[in-house]
């Protein structure tokens, strides 16, 4: 089975170096669709089908924690798994997404980090060896 | 066959050897294994550029991880390694005087290290660095498996 990936992230930059994390860490990828904001993102929803969300929370126009919180609203979208990538600092902010179900990875992170994650989300059955 | 990698040393071996390199400290240790060709490498690296000794560098390019790195890849490549097959491990990269070590030469070699990986697009399966213990690495290049002496303990990597 192919991964569609969907990530959010304000920062160019940052979407790459996620992207690229993705690209080495073994992952059965199919398509990785890119989004600047929560709106973005939401829009990318509807138009894709998506199997992994990874998104930052502090963003422009809409936040990751609106746009996690619409797609808990939609029977649809709730459902697939979401890693939050972020500077966040606050614990109980932090801890109010975790009680979501939602795993947490801080910036700066390590490519090592992101693979764990996702292999931890969605089983190394997706994962081509060595890596998995 | 059990064969000792030196500081700043590299050795390769095959099914049936066991590569060994004791006292990592601030040292780099970096083992590559393919699960396929059964073929591996291990690299003792000390310091983080060549460029503050070229010249040994040339003589020597194990000493340093920015030139000990590509030499361990292309060595078992040579032996019949396949890069997208490769499994690559750490340890090491530690700070045995503690806080004195004003040099950081254990948190560079890490910072070399990774940068050299995520140009190449690769990922390490597993690391133990960092710390103060030093490490000691029992790599068996028939099935890969790595044994990590550190603080009297012993366990896989």
């Amino acid at each position: 089975m192919a991964v569609n990936i969907l990530i959010v992230d304000d920062s160019g930059v940052m979407r790459s170096m996620i992207k690229k994390s993705m690209q080495m860490s073994g992952l059965q990828i199919g398509e990785i669709y890119q989004a600047a904001n929560g709106r973005e993102g939401m829009d990318a929803l509807d138009q894709h089908w998506i199997d992994l969300v990874i998104t930052d929370i502090n963003m422009p126009v809409m936040t990751g924690e609106e746009m996690i919180g619409q797609m808990h609203e939609r029977p649809d979208l709730k459902t697939i798994p979401t890693i939050v990538v972020s500077t966040e600092g606050s614990q109980t902010r932090i801890e109010r997404l975790k009680t979501k179900g939602l795993k947490f990875i801080h910036k700066p992170f390590s490519p090592e980090k992101i693979r764990d994650t996702v292999k931890d989300v969605l089983g190394s059955e997706v994962f081509n060896e060595p890596n998995a | 066959m059990n064969i000792t990698v030196l500081v700043g040393d590299m050795k390769t071996g095959r099914t049936g050897d066991i590569l060994v390199t004791h006292a990592l400290g601030s040292c780099l240790g970096l083992m590559v294994f393919d699960p396929m060709a059964k073929v591996g490498g291990l690299l003792h690296a000390m310091l983080p550029l060549s460029s503050i000794n070229p010249e040994k560098a040339r003589g020597n390019p194990a000493m340093f991880v920015d030139t000990g790195v590509p030499l361990l890849f292309k060595s078992v490549y040579e032996m019949g390694g396949a890069k997208e097959r490769l499994i690559v491990k750490a340890a090491g990269c530690g700070n045995p005087m503690g806080k004195n070590e004003i040099f950081k030469i254990g948190e560079r070699n890490y910072t070399v290290l990774k940068k050299l990986l995520w140009k190449n697009n690769i990922l390490l399966k597993a690391e133990s660095v960092g710390g103060t213990a030093s490490r000691t690495i029992h790599f068996e290049v028939d099935t890969g498996g790595v044994l990590l002496s550190c603080n009297g303990t012993k366990g896989p990597l």
